[in-house]
């Protein structure tokens, strides 16, 4: 940076140039309102140059494609600064008729820009970008920000108010910038709340301040794609404790062969279940099933219907025991249901995979309510 | 998820109190004839996912499952046919896995694969487990993040339904 103000300051401010500080200068004194931030150099405001200065700028913007920044960065030192306000403003030559105001000296004095802070810009003018094509001496940086010119443009319809100070990083700046931490001052910052060292997108209220890691993308779209992702593999996590035998499968569509074949097989098992159900309802009067409310305990069921192992043990609410009691001497071998559940062995050791019956998740006893007759079950295994 | 842990005694609660006396009611009316027992199964399994859709209130599968239903129902009323809500499900059921498990064979292989193909695979499954919970190509469920949580639900319903049902067997 250093360099390249040296450049500048070696070569004849030309009209280029002067025309872009006027521009400058002239936007800080609009009242429009621009937002945007966005700048990816690095350039801090001094704290208290800033309120001003915000109070100037901000206002002044105008649909605020970019915040020129970058032109600060010739700004690095209030000296250099106040020898670019004090050359001689010629009169405009581009399309906008602005008066040409300077910024107050002393507001200027007060800049402090360096190079490795975090930026703090509140917004620029948004003429500026116009004049971008027009510079030439400032390709070199401009060259360097370009990247980061698109994220500006989508940016500025989010901007929000002037007074907010936000962070950015930079882009293209090189390796070195992209680890520079961006930080705010707390007297540049009215959202200070907000801001911390792990911004690195625009504030906003809504916004989803995501730290960007080294190395990464660092524009709004990447941000958002990677909370988004962060998002999708929390709830796949959540999935992988619901599913059993998915703790060694690493890789998301691994994990969604699981589930998929855990469902299916949960509804193949609801449907061979639902029709064991109908031949008992129409072969075997329901007398037991009015008193089913109350559900059994550990009896051995594992004895009477062997494909059925797995099956749940519950816990009893005491009072129920009786009712439990009669529905076992109803159930103890009626014919048909023996002859039903002996043909269905054969079919539930095809249609239950000893996977899904094993492993069924273990659910935690629960003690109801007080409607409450259940208790809440366990599976027990072989 | 504690949520489910919550979830389930209420769930139980209100799935038996609902499918048991719907299944007393079909055991009263049916008649011993063979035609009736095909109906028979059909109004067993209509109730026994009624039951689940109505005991898992409050999620975007469930109003979707009882939607169906409710139409299956109609449907049956008018054309004398009804259908499980999984029906549709088992020509996708018959065609898909014998794409998808060697292609889940294929997964382990290729993890190498470059991004891109694996995303790939990934959107597939995704659509496929669309199509296996109910309602998941509905407009309720067109964020991915919304199907994975409603997927969570789902499964965990199941499993509490799979333990009623297996435990309501155990009587009989």
């Amino acid at each position: 940076m250093l360099h390249r103000l040296e450049s500048l300051k070696s070569c004849t401010y030309d009209r280029m140039d002067m025309t872009v500080l006027e521009r400058q200068a002239a936007r800080l004194k609009w009242q429009q309102q621009n937002h945007v931030v966005q700048n990816n150099n690095p350039a801090e405001l001094c704290a208290s140059s800033v309120p001003r200065f915000q109070g100037l700028v901000g206002s002044n913007l105008g649909s605020g494609q970019m915040v020129e920044l970058k032109r600060l960065e010739v700004f690095l030192g209030t000296d250099n600064f106040q020898e670019f306000l004090n050359f001689p403003v010629t009169g405009p030559e581009f399309g906008d008729s602005e008066k040409l105001d300077l910024l107050p000296p002393e507001a200027a004095a007060d800049y402090c820009i360096s190079r490795t802070s975090s930026c703090q810009i509140t917004a620029l003018d948004t003429a500026v970008m116009k004049e971008e094509r027009e510079d030439m001496s400032l390709e070199k940086m401009e060259s360097t920000i370009v990247s980061g010119r698109g994220s500006f443009n989508k940016r500025k319809a989010e901007t929000v108010a002037d007074h907010k100070s936000k962070d950015k990083r930079i882009k293209g700046e090189g390796e070195g910038e992209s680890e520079v931490k961006t930080k705010c001052s707390t007297e540049i910052s009215r959202n200070s709340s907000k801001e911390n060292s792990k911004v690195s997108e625009v504030q906003k209220p809504d916004y989803i301040h995501v730290r960007a890691r080294r190395g990464q993308a660092t524009d709004s779209h990447s941000l958002a794609e990677r909370a988004r992702r962060e998002k999708l593999s929390k709830k796949m996590k959540c999935l992988q404790d619901l599913v059993p035998g998915c703790n060694k499968i690493t890789g998301k569509a691994g994990m969604l062969d699981e589930i998929i074949n855990y469902v299916q097989s949960l509804q193949r098992q609801v449907e061979f279940l639902s029709m064991k159900i109908a031949a008992l309802n129409s072969s075997v009067e329901n007398l037991p099933m009015k008193e089913f409310p109350a559900i059994v305990a550990n009896f051995p069921a594992a004895a009477k219907l062997p494909e059925m192992a797995g099956l749940p043990c519950f816990q009893l609410n005491p009072l129920q025991k009786e009712s439990v009691n009669c529905m076992l001497n109803e159930s103890m071998h009626p014919p048909q249901t023996e002859g039903i559940a002996s043909a269905s062995v054969s079919i539930s050791e095809q249609s239950l995979s000893s996977s899904s019956m094993t492993q069924l998740q273990p659910f935690s006893t629960w003690n109801m309510d007080p409607q409450g007759l259940y208790n809440m079950y366990n599976m027990g295994f072989h | 998820m504690d949520p489910r842990k919550i979830m389930q005694p209420s769930f139980t609660a209100k799935y038996v109190s609902y499918l048991v006396p719907a299944l007393t009611n079909i055991g009263k009316q049916a008649s011993p004839s063979v035609g009736r027992c095909i109906d028979a199964e059909k109004i067993v399994r209509y109730e026994i996912d009624m039951a689940l859709a109505l005991s898992a209130e409050g999620f975007a599968w469930s109003h979707a499952l009882e939607h169906k239903l409710r139409l299956n129902v109609d449907n049956h009323n008018h054309a004398g046919k009804s259908q499980s809500y999984l029906a549709h499900d088992d020509d996708h059921r018959n065609t898909m896995p014998v794409n998808h498990e060697p292609a889940a064979k294929k997964l382990k292989v290729d993890r190498t694969r470059s991004e891109p193909e694996a995303a790939e695979e990934e959107e597939e499954r995704l659509t496929y487990l669309r199509k296996l919970i109910p309602g998941g190509s509905g407009e309720m469920m067109v964020d991915d993040e919304t199907l994975l949580s409603e997927l969570g639900s789902y499964v965990s319903c199941l499993e509490l339904q799979v333990n009623v049902l297996r435990s309501m067997l155990q009587f009989n």
